[in-house]
């Protein structure tokens, strides 16, 4: 199969066009998001334009340290992004989350470009960066919902877990119940998604490849593999997550840190 | 020896003084009252107990033993709480009373469906409420039911904080009857409730 032909950039700039409709919409309802719409939308031309810059020169590079130096830093920035939005303090979460990404996300990318895709050499940048790009940025908006579900239900339902506390259970055993709901209001939304696959929508990366001229088989067997690595490295990390927080967010009583929070996030 | 003791307590809720100097002690088997207006600090001395709060300077005893971070677990098993907002948690009532009976700590209790549905029917409510949902009990039958699970834990102190607000005064009256008639049981209880206050508790009255 051929690749989709390349858009030049007339054409691209045809594409912003589009944003009339939402335009004239935001203006008619007075939505006032047009302020937000234009930040976006530059904010994500001038974001993507860099990556395909530096893309291009990994690509060509394509040196192993540097792959690894550059998924590093992707993880880097998912923590920040994860904790910043989870209403949590950065010096007290980075640590712990970057830990529990990289075990979680980072194990979960070794197996997909290892094990499943096995090539000759793991460490380049078509899978490793790619793929990891892909894993890290599908399990963030996950592990941002996991970790600040965890935290605000234990400072919102501070009384349940009191009373757990009050009726002999250890600080594992009054903590279960907020895990296991944190874990679930995470993974939920995934499992819908991959529920609704190929149904009522065709994925990213099974549209890029067929779009790059991969056959449709191929793309659909990088689709499934990319969906249950991305699955279990929303479940490792998160999990991992909220044992390493966890550890650090309560004091000897068993009491949850009140520090922990930034003053912008309301209980 | 006491079986509970609160001494010199002194606790500040941001600048504000909320305890000054406290002192108190409670016998085995002895019947504390805490009585006051709104936020004068009768929940926290609860908390204080249970070791959820620290206070600013004083300390607070349980069998002699000073409360501090390493025996507190074991010292939460002594006691059983019960507020008046009680958020119990989510699922069903009677898996909920299995895993409180499943903690570490609880272990050498075994739980008795038996005693739960007496314990139930005595309250007013029916057996099938062990299978009802926790989020779809109302006020009344969620406090009982919590009530309920102190009393099957068969613990030494009792910290009820105004556990009959939600109850009609035959309730009342055969909670109060119920709680006062655990002849070994320490109770610690903090309520506005007349009923309460009739039956000769050690009382201490707290104000702003």
């Amino acid at each position: 199969m051929e690749a989709a032909p390349d858009i030049a950039l007339v054409r691209l700039l045809l594409g912003f066009a589009l944003l009339l409709i939402p335009l004239g919409l935001s203006l008619w309802l007075r939505l006032r998001i047009v302020t937000g719409m234009f930040v976006s939308v530059g904010r994500m031309t001038a974001q993507l334009f860099l990556v395909s810059i530096l893309l291009i020169y990994l690509f060509e590079w394509d040196n192993p340290w540097i792959n690894v130096g550059w998924v590093l830093l992707m993880v880097v920035f998912a923590c920040g992004s994860a904790i910043m939005n989870s209403g949590l303090k950065f010096r007290h979460f980075f640590l712990p989350v970057f830990a529990a990404y990289l075990i979680g996300a980072g194990g979960v990318l070794i197996y997909f470009t290892g094990v499943i895709v096995n090539p000759d050499n793991l460490l380049t940048a078509q899978l490793l960066v790619v793929v990891g790009g892909m894993l890290l940025g599908n399990s963030l908006h996950s592990v941002i919902v996991g970790i600040s579900h965890f935290f605000q239900a234990l400072r919102k339902e501070k009384k349940r877990y009191h009373y757990l506390l009050a009726l002999g259970a250890g600080q594992w055993e009054a903590l279960y119940p907020f895990f296991r709901e944190s874990l679930l209001a995470a993974l939920r939304p995934f499992l819908a998604n991959m529920a609704t696959m190929g149904v009522v929508f065709l994925p990213g990366m099974m549209t890029g490849q067929i779009l790059g001229g991969a056959s449709p088989d191929t793309a659909i067997k990088y689709q499934i593999a990319i969906m249950l690595a991305i699955f279990t490295a929303v479940a490792a990390s998160v999990s991992l997550s909220l044992f390493f927080t966890s550890r650090k967010g309560f004091d000897a009583y068993g009491v949850l840190k009140e520090e922990l929070f930034r003053n912008d996030s309301r209980e | 020896m006491s079986m509970l003791e609160l001494k010199d307590i002194n606790l500040h809720f941001g600048s504000q003084p909320l305890l000054k100097d406290l002192s108190v002690k409670v016998p085995s088997g002895g019947r504390l009252l805490i009585e006051g207006e709104s936020g004068t600090g009768k929940s926290t001395i609860l908390r204080l107990i249970l070791g959820l709060v620290r206070p600013d300077s004083g300390t607070v005893c349980i069998e002699g033993e000073v409360l501090n971070h390493r025996n507190v677990w074991a010292m939460r098993r002594k006691m059983a709480y019960v507020s008046q907002d009680m958020q119990l948690g989510r699922g069903r009532v009677e898996a909920f009373i299995r895993e409180i009976f499943s903690f570490k700590q609880n272990q050498d209790l075994s739980y008795s469906r038996e005693k739960a549905v007496e314990l139930l029917e005595h309250f007013g409510l029916p057996e099938s409420t062990l299978e009802a949902d926790l989020e779809n009990l109302s006020g009344g039958e969620l406090q009982r039911v919590a009530i309920i699970i102190t009393l099957l834990l068969q613990r030494k102190i009792y910290l009820l904080d105004e556990i009959t607000s939600a109850l009609d005064q035959n309730l009342k009256s055969l909670m109060v009857e119920h709680f006062t008639g655990l002849e070994h049981a320490t109770l610690v209880v903090v309520s506005h409730d007349p009923l309460w206050h009739e039956q000769g508790f050690q009382t201490i009255k707290l104000s702003r």
